[in-house]
């Protein structure tokens, strides 16, 4: 039984592996997939299957740096670089998850934590098709989106799986799911999208439902996430209640008692992978430092969402700070796949592509160029 | 290692998984160092036919005549016996 969900993480590890890899190598990747099929034990076929991916990840990350940088470098600054935000958080993602499987690898985790995380990420990337394929289809009213998904997690919070007071999960055929961590970054992404009064409610909703589950770290998540947004539009009357909300919602959750215990894995996973070896603490601290990537490298290029990139930053700083601090989950290199599903997840919210803004392009130009490249700049596709 | 295991019997061609054994090496490590040596035109690497029917051919490897001349002029580092801090003083 083991045996088989280990050999089939093997296989998905080298089909994850091959398509990362870039076209001209993709044979080394049926290579490995052909060897690992090969190993007669299936530990070893695993061992075999992710040694390969994590030897291989930083030629793939490279590969895909180069190329975003080349395709930027092929557009003259007059044009506008074009980059892919979403593309970039997708390769993060899966650098994140990889190397999260390479510390709970070494940290002796369950062969079954292994395939949880590297499930989730394929369940994540399904899920961000599906949102996009709905955004073509499905017609909602701006902030629908957000009020509905509050009212699943006021759900969770009256009626969800409780363990030591807090009742932050569902129990979805035996899988324990923290919705709050797989829908919050969702919502709080779409909020700053489009506040209005149905998001609104939404926010403050979701407030009220993280000071009900309780938990600090998802409501300090909200209120920081807000107070980001707040902060650069100080006129937005949407924005400034749903930030009262969150605050009232997170102060909620500070008084009152938080004994949930550290799980092994998924909490304290900062602090236990050096104790472990320093190279489990580097492939955590790396894999984390991924998780800000996409919002780093919007923020430094994307001039017409610095909003959007600035909150993803804060989003999952907050959960990285408090996973570092309290005892809450270790988002994506730690065991968990509600985080790993999430950050995918969130990544729907981040432009699929953006055109770039030159700093001084304006005055370098000629006069008349000006609205021109101002137009060129509002194409920017959230779709 | 890997260059050694190689040199073993210079014209075979030899297999990912039997490679990181003879040469002790990860498949993380083994991988990354195939993938340059190929690309700096030390390596050979091909599908080869199965050695039993109904078997999918497999990726083989073997050092080139530069590949050869660059093992043996890089012979594996001999081990250190024990731990080296225990002879400084």
């Amino acid at each position: 039984m083991i045996g088989g969900l280990w050999r089939g993480l093997a296989i998905l590890v080298c089909d994850i592996l091959k398509r990362a890899l870039p076209a001209h190598l993709k044979d080394w990747g049926s290579a490995i997939r052909l060897e690992t099929a090969g190993i007669e034990s299936a530990a070893a076929a695993l061992r075999f299957a992710a040694g390969g991916l994590c030897g291989l990840l930083p030629l793939i990350l490279a590969h895909h740096m180069r190329r975003m940088v080349r395709s930027s470098g092929r557009a003259s600054p007059s044009a506008g670089m074009t980059f892919h935000p979403r593309a970039v958080g997708i390769a993060c993602a899966i650098g994140a998850v990889g190397l999260g499987l390479g510390y709970l690898a070494m940290a002796g985790a369950p062969g079954r934590y292994l395939g949880v995380n590297a499930g989730a990420l394929v369940l994540g990337l399904c899920g961000l098709a599906a949102i996009r394929q709905a955004g073509a289809t499905v017609r909602l009213r701006p902030g629908t989106m957000t009020l509905l998904l509050s009212v699943l997690l006021l759900a969770t919070a009256v009626g969800g799986a409780r363990v030591d007071d807090a009742a932050r999960w569902v129990n979805l055929a035996g899988l324990f799911i923290q919705p709050s961590l797989v829908l919050l970054p969702l919502m709080i992404l779409d909020f700053a999208r489009s506040p209005n009064r149905r998001s609104t409610w939404g926010m403050i909703l979701t407030a009220a439902a993280l000071a009900l589950q309780p938990d600090r770290a998802m409501a300090g998540m909200l209120a920081v996430g807000l107070a980001i947004l707040a902060m650069r539009r100080p006129d937005d009357g949407h924005v400034s209640r749903a930030l009262a909300g969150a605050i009232a919602g997170f102060a909620t959750t500070l008084i009152q008692p938080d004994r949930l215990a550290a799980t092994p894995y998924v909490e304290r996973v900062f602090q236990s992978a050096f104790s472990l070896h320093p190279i489990a603490g580097m492939l955590v601290l790396a894999g984390a430092a991924l998780l800000l990537v996409p919002a780093m490298v919007g923020g430094a290029h994307d001039q017409d969402n610095q909003d959007i990139h600035a909150v993803f930053a804060a989003l999952w700083l907050v959960a990285l700070v408090a996973a570092a601090l309290g005892n809450y989950p270790t988002p994506i290199v730690g065991y968990g796949g509600s985080a790993v599903i999430g950050y995918v997840l969130s990544l729907a919210m981040l432009p699929k592509a953006a055109h770039a803004r030159f700093l001084g392009t304006e005055t370098l130009g000629a006069g008349n160029t000006t609205d021109a490249t101002e137009h060129r700049l509002g194409c920017v596709a959230l779709a | 290692m890997i260059l050694a295991a190689l040199l073993e019997v210079p014209g075979a061609w030899r297999h990912g998984y039997e490679l990181a054994q003879l040469a002790g090496v990860k498949s993380g490590t083994l991988y990354p160092l195939l993938i340059r040596l190929e690309g700096q035109g030390y390596l050979e690497a091909e599908w080869r036919p199965p050695v039993e029917a109904g078997r999918p051919p497999r990726h083989a490897y073997r050092l080139t005549a530069a590949g050869i001349r660059f093992a043996q002029a890089n012979p594996p580092a001999p081990e250190v016996a024990g731990n080296p801090r225990e002879v400084t003083i």
